[in-house]
């Protein structure tokens, strides 16, 4: 056997055959593949420094791409909101200007709620939460009150009425005004556009482009229909009964209005306009309960959910310009 | 001798010879192995690869994670500066363009400016390419809404006080308090008081004692201060611009040069009697491009004694501001 091989043993001084027992085998192998993961991991280290698998380089790419694009949105975002906060000065120095009042947060205006917080001057007090927990529960406490003391009342007596009543009662918008952004200027004491002194304000004013339909807000009859040159310019009375009458004013145009025609609710009685002591396209709304104006924003209640109509209450109690 | 070294037995002579190896099988054995050492490397590579990925690729795809988080957080500021543009917008078309009479900006201007995603073509073939394209798309479509939205507010702003100016200048108060009684009107008079012939009226008189406070009724400018022969005596003739001129006549005291600008609830004058004048009132005339108009449909008799005391009383401070 050529390829035998022998070892040298100088104990016996004789050449003994190599023979390697299972353990030792074991063993080898054992060195072998450790060696083997040892050198592949050396090899790996040195390859990837210099160089990348594919899969890698097109990840590494993407990366690259990424940041790039991140950082220039991100500095178009930054100019964005400089120019952003520019059109919010801008905007409420238009609403200062148009409605002589103090801009309504964006949020009430358009919508939604949250938005400014009105109990920062509360933080950075150790029971900060507390408090002003406790402020914002107050408010909204507040809120209810105002807003149940003024609508119980008449609550409670529409609540006994029916049928026929429900029908003549105004209950409607006299125009079209989902998002309530045609909401200007309530009842009460407002801004005179001319005199620019407190004058108490008998109805709410709609701010809508000429020719915008008007509805009649019940069922009636018509009792006036008048073209006249100041104060409500051309405008219709319409009589409900019940001890109710709805004024439509500053109109540009009747829709075959004449007195004593019936209408019911919904129907097109005439278009928005500037006419009479007026400074702006608008529709100014009255409604009289036994000859007493009383503020139509409690009359909106066929148009209105509970939301929209606190809403509509806080946009039209903004103290501001009237625009008649 | 070591333990080390291995012989072999050569037949040829039955002598133990030890193994010496010639350097080129040495060099042969040493590049053998190495080449073994790489292809099982490559093994071990691929199985490692198979079920853990690289560690480099682990790297980076944790890198392209966070960049998506960053796109997301970006992604919501830009939703935030797009609902607030819809509310600049939504007041815009509802409130300041209506009140102003203006036309509404058309959608195809606030639209116009991207015409597709074509722009972003080069940002294509990547694994979030998708990410990438709708985040750019979005600023281009942000960029455009902040542009027409500066341009309409500017618009809007300019008109806005343009609106103001109008309003101010219009005469649209009385020219005295509101506690005297209201003489003869716009009408054909048969008999003028003074003339005792037939003569139009084309203004509106106030019943006032000597001595009574005459105010502007817009802001304007005075084009005639003095006597009047056409019988209106001392008086003042104030242009408002918009096609608008009023005039106070029968006057015993002058208080405003010619050229001079007034403001609404400026003092003018002191009522009397000069002229073709029976006796003391105002007579109060205006003019919408040089056609009379009836002076009683430019104010509401709307306003109380004191109302219209402290609208005085308001304009007087203004004006003392200014």
């Amino acid at each position: 056997m050529p390829n035998t091989k022998y070892k040298f043993n100088p104990d016996s001084l004789s050449f003994d055959k190599v023979r390697l027992g299972i353990r030792a085998l074991l063993f080898r192998f054992l060195v072998y593949f450790t060696g083997s993961i040892l050198v592949a991991l050396i090899y790996w280290i040195i390859f990837a420094s210099f160089f990348d698998s594919p899969k890698e380089k097109a990840l590494k790419r993407e990366v690259e791409q990424m940041t790039i694009q991140y950082n220039l949105i991100h500095r178009e975002m930054a100019s964005i909101e400089n120019v952003l906060d520019d059109l919010q000065k801008t905007d409420d120095n238009l609403y200062r200007t148009i409605f002589e009042a103090e801009p309504i947060p964006s949020t009430l205006r358009e919508g939604g709620t949250g938005g400014v917080n009105r109990y920062e001057s509360l933080e950075g007090y150790t029971n900060s939460r507390l408090v002003i927990e406790t402020a914002k529960r107050l408010d909204a406490i507040r809120k209810k009150v105002y807003i149940q003391s003024k609508s119980f009342d008449d609550l409670i007596s529409l609540a006994s009425r029916k049928g026929e009543m429900l029908r003549s009662i105004p209950a409607i918008l006299p125009i079209s005004n989902k998002d309530l952004t045609r909401t200007a200027s309530g009842f009460g004491r407002r801004i005179h556009p001319i005199y620019k002194i407190i004058k108490f304000h008998y109805g709410m004013d709609f701010t809508a482009p000429a020719g915008t339909d008007v509805y009649a807000t019940g069922d009636g009859t018509i009792v006036a229909v008048n073209s006249a040159q100041r104060g409500l310019g051309k405008h219709i009375i319409i009589d409900h009964g019940f001890g109710y009458t709805s004024t439509y004013a500053h109109l540009s145009n009747f829709n075959d209005a004449r007195v004593g025609k019936k209408v019911k609710r919904g129907d097109i009685i005439g278009y928005v306009g500037n006419t009479g002591t007026s400074v702006a396209n608008h529709l100014h709304y009255e409604i009289k309960l036994n000859g007493i104006n009383v503020d139509p924003v409690n009359y909106y209640f066929e148009d209105l959910s509970a939301a929209e109509y606190v809403r509509m209450i806080e946009i039209a109690s903004k103290t501001g310009q009237s625009f008649d | 001798m070591s333990r080390r070294h291995k012989y072999i037995l050569d037949l040829s002579d039955l002598q133990y010879k030890l193994v010496r190896l010639p350097w080129k099988i040495k060099l042969l054995r040493i590049s053998l192995w190495f080449a073994a050492s790489i292809i099982i490397a490559l093994f071990y590579g691929t199985v490692f690869e198979k079920y853990f990925g690289s560690p480099k690729e682990r790297i980076l795809n944790q890198q392209i994670e966070n960049m998506k988080l960053q796109y997301a957080l970006l992604g919501r500021e830009m939703d935030n500066s797009v609902a607030a543009l819809n509310s600049y917008r939504l007041s815009d078309d509802r409130r300041y363009r209506p009140i102003l009479n203006m036309d509404s900006v058309p959608d195809s201007y606030r639209k116009a400016g991207f015409g597709g995603v074509d722009r972003f073509r080069d940002l294509a073939g990547y694994n979030n390419s998708g990410i990438l394209i709708t985040s750019r798309t979005k600023i281009e479509e942000i960029k455009n809404m902040v542009k027409v939205q500066n341009e309409s507010y500017k618009t809007i702003e300019e008109i806005a006080v343009e609106w103001k100016r109008e309003i101010d200048h219009f005469p649209g108060i009385s020219p005295v308090s509101v506690e005297f009684r209201l003489g003869d009107g716009y009408k054909f008079r048969a008999i003028h008081p003074v003339l005792g012939t037939p003569r139009m009226h084309n203004g509106q008189d106030f019943e006032v004692p000597y001595g009574t406070e005459v105010y502007s009724t817009g802001d304007g400018k005075v084009v005639e201060s003095g006597w009047n022969s056409g019988g209106f005596g001392n008086c003042v003739v104030i242009d408002h611009g918009y096609g608008f001129q009023t005039v106070y006549g029968h006057l015993s005291n002058i208080r405003v040069p010619k050229g001079m600008n007034v403001k609404r609830g400026d003092l003018i004058g002191i009522s009397g009697s000069s002229g073709l004048s029976s006796g003391p009132h105002l007579h109060y005339q205006v003019e919408k491009s040089g056609q009379h108009m009836n002076p009683i449909n430019f104010f509401n008799n709307d306003m109380s004694f004191d109302e219209y005391r402290d609208m005085i009383q308001a304009f007087e401070s203004k004006s003392k501001l200014r």
